[in-house]
């Protein structure tokens, strides 16, 4: 068994640190770079609570063995906020109620953030695809919808406001 | 458990892998979730996210898709616009952006859609296993082994192409009849998916339409024909007694879109 040192750009810091054959990507962030945002749910690839964003594009990390991505740009929950100023889809979960027991959040957040540097001007079609992979068992799904297409608007609005 | 993950830059250094008995990994989708289990025996894997083996290419009408091309890449890919349905169908985004066009040819039965719509699309695959055979994936995936290196298939004319699978939901969920088709002038493909334990090449439904307009009499006679091709079998998602009653609604609606 050869244990392998990954480097990784991770939330914009570098980091290197040892992993087995068997580490994966979301074992790495949660127990060897202290990143816990990122959760282990099933580790099948099915409820995407493990979800952070590899090279730009969202991923289940249980399944993606860390040896393979040496190299990779990866973004966590830890990484959207600006010191305690939280990002737009954060900040519109919270006033939303978009969360319950939290199990979830990281990963919804995530794949929100991915679909909305997509798609600024989502439908709530294209919000459900985007959050497909992400099973939230306490809020019934609708609240998270409603706070992704409010941050998109905020995130919209901001923009114009910019301009 | 994981002995061994190689991670070779080129397909050569990955076939010497494969050869000495190492298991080949694409996005994993599949094998992960196995070896996640703690049980799982001792297992070397070869990744192919760095062999070379990713990337779109068209040549007029001719496609060609790299084997470790994941879903997302495809999905996103302006040029491949009609197989966005096909692989927007298939699991959920973080998912997609992992699972590769050559693995999905190594998927079981109800999954593996877009397996589905390369058989109808007529589509080869490139396969080194003891040296380098081109086959049709329709062959491939009734023993799919070798490491495959990459997919192709001429665009079919506009419109022809058609694609529906019904599933319990709209996003994130296996096949409960999956209907691919190439309705051409002179040929007709139809492949199904979710109604037996492989992809079923159609060729009762095929020789229905063959030279026939479609019609809400003549779809319907193509599922009766249709009938008597396919093997469902029970599963989580759907009993083989319900795949069969959806199947002809669903080729109805894949090919008369209503």
């Amino acid at each position: 068994m050869t244990v392998t040192i990954v480097n990784l750009k991770v939330n914009g810091v570098d980091q290197a640190f040892m992993a087995r054959p068997g580490t994966t990507l979301l074992l790495a962030l949660r127990e060897q770079l202290g990143l816990t945002g990122a959760k282990r749910g099933c580790a099948q690839g099915a409820c995407g609570s493990c979800t952070v964003l590899l090279d730009g594009a969202p991923v289940v990390s249980c399944l993606v063995p860390a040896t393979t991505v040496d190299g990779a740009d990866i973004a966590t929950v830890e990484g959207l906020a600006d010191g305690q100023q939280l990002s737009d889809v954060q900040q519109a979960f919270l006033d939303g109620f978009a969360t319950q027991c939290g199990f979830c959040t990281p990963g919804m957040l995530m794949s929100a953030e991915a679909l909305l540097a997509r798609n600024p001007d989502p439908t709530a079609d294209e919000v459900n695809e985007a959050i497909s992979g992400n099973v939230c068992r306490c809020t019934g799904y609708a609240p998270i919808v409603s706070a992704i297409l409010d941050a998109a608007e905020r995130r919209r609005n901001r923009v114009e406001a910019t301009h | 458990m994981l002995t061994e993950v190689h991670v070779p830059d080129d397909v050569a250094a990955a076939v010497r892998l494969l050869e000495s008995g190492a298991t080949p990994l694409g996005g994993g989708t599949s094998l992960m979730p196995l070896l996640n289990d703690y049980a799982s025996p001792p297992t070397e894997l070869v990744s192919l996210r760095r062999a070379g083996l990713a990337g779109i290419h068209l040549d007029g009408a001719t496609v060609r898709i790299g084997a470790a091309t994941t879903l997302g890449q495809v999905e996103h890919d302006p040029r491949l616009a009609i197989l966005d349905p096909v692989v927007r169908s298939i699991a959920s985004v973080p998912v997609r952006n992992l699972a590769t066009v050559g693995g999905n040819l190594f998927a079981h039965q109800p999954h593996g859609d877009l397996a589905v719509a390369l058989v109808a699309l007529a589509a080869r695959v490139t396969v080194v296993d003891g040296g380098t055979h081109e086959l049709t994936v329709e062959e491939f995936v009734t023993d799919p082994r070798g490491l495959v290196t990459e997919v192709a298939f001429t665009q079919p004319a506009d419109g022809s192409f058609k694609y529906l699978k019904a599933a319990r939901r709209r996003f994130n969920s296996a096949s409960i009849v999956t209907v691919a088709a190439v309705i051409g002038e002179s040929a007709v493909r139809v492949a199904l998916g979710g109604v037996g334990n492989q992809i079923i090449r159609a060729h009762a439904v095929e020789a229905a339409l063959a030279g026939q307009p479609l019609t809400d009499e003549t779809v319907p006679a193509a599922a009766e024909a249709g009938l008597s091709e396919l093997a469902p079998v029970d599963d989580a998602y759907a009993s083989a007694w319900y795949r069969t009653r959806v199947f002809p609604v669903h080729l109805r609606r894949a090919l008369l879109g209503h």
